[in-house]
């Protein structure tokens, strides 16, 4: 659907008199259209050049946006060639008209000037979603990367540079509310109110012959496109190859990335504070080169893994999980889910108190309270896994000593250890701390060197 | 005038003194408005100063000046006589009962055509300021513009008025009752712009590891002076929303984000908002957190009375960005503190505020570029119970992934 409409009135005024005689000239069509579409916020850079036919003297340029979702504050027009000559002297919101502009051009030419315009709309978004296939040993994984772009704002963009931007961007207002705004800039002292008038999406999808051609033609394409990456300020473009048509209405998925043998540790991570007595199951790899990747960051969204089975390339489903922005150089960790397959099991084996202290009256002001832990870690599957273990304690003032095959230590912060093992398929590690707690007047005697 | 819409209409010249109570008779014609000027320096209220030709004859004259449909504040109504200052004089101000009017009672000394001009404050016509500005690639400056809004709601059509503001040179524009228009109204190229990103550890959270894939964004600000150095500082700037672009190299632009700025005075900084950097990770955390020097009462179980704590924080700073960045880090202690020790400097904005300025390297092909920070400090004289200054609460600030 066409929704915005551009209307080109020359007023011609006559020498002598203050007769003004409007003539509607030309109707004139977008030449090209490039698309800028942001995921964190609803909102999407429009630029447009069309070339309009200008008449020396006064010009009235009408711009007309029903049933789209145009921020009317964020129009602007620029002359692409002769901006010394061409002055565009206001842009008027005329009274009592919705989604109108009216620019006022005085021109010091007259003939073709192409030119610019630019505008925010909603209505047009993107997201990006990955699929995972790990090798049958699990050593590593087929990671594809897609994007899915979806216009519901109203307009068809034909034939548009598309351009996707990651990354999270500052926003005020809400451009599907700017563009709902009865007056563009409000009233004096008004509260903006919020009108949640529906857009009128009830009219029928036409799709016209070319837009029906054109998605023919990329669907014949010998290779699917590929896209762009480059880093501007805090964000990423994505340059979609070529040009795409998106009707209202539809979406359109694109590969963003398809690397073959990104190499991945199965890490299984158990900590009784976030995940309960489960053992929770994480893909990890690292966004960098030495895991075929590192180019550009990789902007979050939803992960599907499966897995090879058998030669005949059928595929068993592992789960899914969602990715969170990352950086090149950083590390990912894709949270699987809980399993059985892989079991951490603390127990208790002692516990003891000592070196009471009394007040005055006889009461007990102080003691320590120790603790034998002994933990068990099982692999019972057929390849090799890292198990991060993670303890917390209920104080500060702690002392602990290790023993057996704990693997490596770390203090994490304050009342938080890290034990970390690697495990060869079917195998199991025992070990054992010991875990000292002071309390009461007895946190007076704690010291532990940290720094 | 040919004026679709004028509300304020009559300015009657009333030639008879009328003393009847009930009714006033209203004579003479409907004097032209001429210069009119809209004033919007003063941004709380608008001042409408129009021009009238008034016929005075000899001896008093009544002028009726009403309106309706439009909202005029009556006290801020003035009169001014231009062409015979000396021999005309308005005597007293009179509002009629259940009227938007009020009468003037004039005397002259002989008859003129006299030019008056009116002053008052008409509601609902104001003016709004917007800037978009459009950085270069590298971000060391933007292209600034400036557009004013003008929206006329106040029920007045003007066909032709001069607009003022507080500062620049006036013009001529018309404007319609529920009209708005868009002017730009002025430009500065190349104005340098200094890139700011804050970690405030009072707002953003400590630890991300702890956020299930959550990315926490690190908020990144544009920073302009308002001086001459910058091509700006020969007038205040007004406050208003502030749009910013970034030239992305392929002759065209992206949209950075939006802000909305106060007013920046002469010399004055204006920092805009534009969005958040996840690509420069903090992970902040406490290391120790005890109770030191414990004093007790001499209760037969003694109560703990007074205390000191002994607190070490770090905090991981790593930019994974391919460019240098100079991270703002704002840490917060409450109460009367020392700091024992400290690996990196700050300075103190205040006597709970601390700040570091922490310049980061690009990433290598080695990893992020790390810096941590260890701060090792006590917390003086705490009295449990007893709020001597108040802890500010951390604020988990909502994460969008």
């Amino acid at each position: 659907m066409k929704r915005i409409i551009f209307t080109l009135l020359i007023i011609t005024v006559m020498a002598g008199a203050s007769r003004a005689k409007i003539d509607l000239v030309t109707l004139p069509t977008r030449d090209t259209v490039q698309l800028t579409i942001y995921n964190s916020a609803d909102i999407t850079l429009v630029r447009e050049s069309r070339a309009l036919t200008l008449k020396e003297g006064k010009n009235k340029l009408q711009f007309s946006w029903a049933n789209t979702l145009i921020d009317p504050t964020s129009l602007e027009m620029l002359p692409l060639a002769n901006a010394d000559k061409i002055d565009i002297t206001d842009l008027t919101y005329p009274p009592r008209v919705r989604n109108l502009g009216l620019w006022n051009i005085e021109s010091g030419i007259s003939g073709k000037v192409p030119v610019e315009i630019t505008y925010l709309t909603s209505g047009l978004s993107w997201r990006a979603f990955y699929m995972g296939t790990l090798t049958e040993d699990e050593k590593t994984m087929r990671l594809q990367g897609y994007v899915r772009v979806t216009n519901n704002s109203g307009e068809d963009y034909e034939n548009a540079q598309t351009r996707l931007i990651v990354g999270k961007v500052h926003i005020l207002d809400q451009i599907a509310e700017l563009a709902r705004r009865q007056y563009p800039y409000g009233r004096p002292g008004e509260v903006i109110p919020m009108t949640l008038k529906a857009l009128d999406r009830s009219a029928p999808m036409e799709m016209d012959k070319k837009i029906a051609l054109s998605m023919l033609q990329s669907a014949i394409a010998k290779r699917p496109k590929e896209i762009k990456k480059e880093g501007l300020s805090e964000y990423f473009l994505y340059t979609i190859e070529g040009k795409e048509t998106i009707p209202t209405g539809w979406s359109k998925r694109l590969l963003s990335f398809d690397v073959d043998e990104v190499p991945v540790v199965n890490l299984y991570k158990y900590e009784e504070r976030r995940y309960g007595k489960s053992v929770v199951r994480f893909l990890s790899f690292k966004n960098d080169e030495e895991h075929e990747l590192g180019e550009t960051p990789i902007p979050g969204g939803r992960l599907k893994v499966y897995r090879n089975v058998g030669d005949e390339g059928h595929l068993s489903y592992t789960g899914q999980s969602s990715f969170k922005y990352v950086p090149v150089d950083e590390d990912v960790e894709l949270n699987l889910g809980a399993v059985a397959n892989v079991v951490v099991e603390p127990k208790l084996m002692d516990f003891k108190t000592e070196n009471y202290r009394f007040d005055r009256s006889g009461n007990v002001s102080g003691w320590d309270e120790i603790r034998t832990f002994k933990i068990e870690v099982k692999n019972t599957r057929g390849i090799d896994v890292k198990v991060e273990i993670k303890r917390n304690f209920s104080t500060t003032h702690w002392k602990l000593a290790k023993s057996g095959d704990f693997g490596k230590f770390e203090q994490v912060d304050k009342d938080t250890v890290k034990f970390t093992l690697t495990l060869k398929p079917r195998s199991a590690r025992k070990f054992e701390y010991v875990l000292r707690t002071y309390h009461g007047t007895r946190e007076d005697d704690w010291t532990r060197a940290l720094w | 005038m040919n004026s679709k819409r004028n509300k304020i209409l009559a300015m009657v010249l009333g030639l008879v003194v009328v003393t009847i109570a009930e009714g006033r008779i209203k004579l003479v014609a409907l004097p032209e408005r001429a210069a009119t000027v809209i004033r919007l320096d003063n941004p709380r209220a608008t001042l409408i100063e129009e021009e009238r030709v008034l016929t005075l004859q000899k001896g008093l004259n009544k002028v009726d000046f009403s309106w309706k449909a439009v909202s005029i504040d009556a006290d801020s109504i003035r009169l001014r006589v231009l062409d015979h200052p000396d021999n005309v004089t308005l005597l007293n101000v009179s509002y009629p009962p259940n009227e938007a009017a009020l009468v003037w009672q004039i005397s002259s000394d002989s008859d003129y055509v006299e030019t008056v001009r009116i002053s008052y404050l008409l509601s609902n016509i104001d003016r709004l300021i917007t800037y978009k500005a459009i950085a270069n690639k590298a971000e060391t400056f933007v292209d600034l513009k400036s557009y004013l809004i003008l929206r006329n709601f106040s029920g007045e059509d003007f066909a032709k008025a001069r607009v003022l503001l507080d500062y620049g040179e006036s013009f001529e524009q018309g404007i319609d009752h529920e009209e708005t228009k868009q002017m730009l109204f002025f430009k500065a190229a190349k104005v340098p712009i200094t890139k700011i990103w804050t970690f405030d550890a009072a707002k953003l959270p400590w630890d991300p590891e702890q956020l299930e894939n959550r990315n926490v964004g690190i908020p990144v600000s544009y920073r302009i002076v308002n001086d001459a150095k910058s091509g700006l500082g020969e007038f205040a700037l007004w406050g208003g929303k502030a749009r910013l672009f970034q030239d992305d190299g392929h002759e065209s632009t992206i949209f950075l984000g939006e802000d909305v700025t106060a007013m920046v005075p002469v010399g004055e900084k204006m920092e805009l908002y534009i969005g958040d950097s996840r690509d420069i990770v903090v992970t902040q955390r406490k290391m120790r957190d005890t109770q030191i020097n414990k004093r007790y009462n001499n209760d037969s179980s003694p109560r703990l009375v007074l205390y000191d704590t002994d607190e070490i924080i770090t905090a991981k700073i790593e930019n994974f960005k391919d460019s240098p960045a100079v991270l703002t880090m704002i840490q917060h202690i409450p109460g009367q503190w020392d700091m024992k020790k400290c690996n990196m400097k700050y300075k103190k904005k205040d006597a709970n505020t601390l700040e570091f300025e922490i310049k980061l390297p690009a990433r290598t092909e080695a990893g992020p570029a790390t810096k941590e920070l260890t701060m090792h400090y006590n917390r003086r004289n705490i009295r449990p119970g007893v709020n001597v200054r108040p802890m500010p609460t951390r604020v988990q600030r909502t994460i969008r992934r």
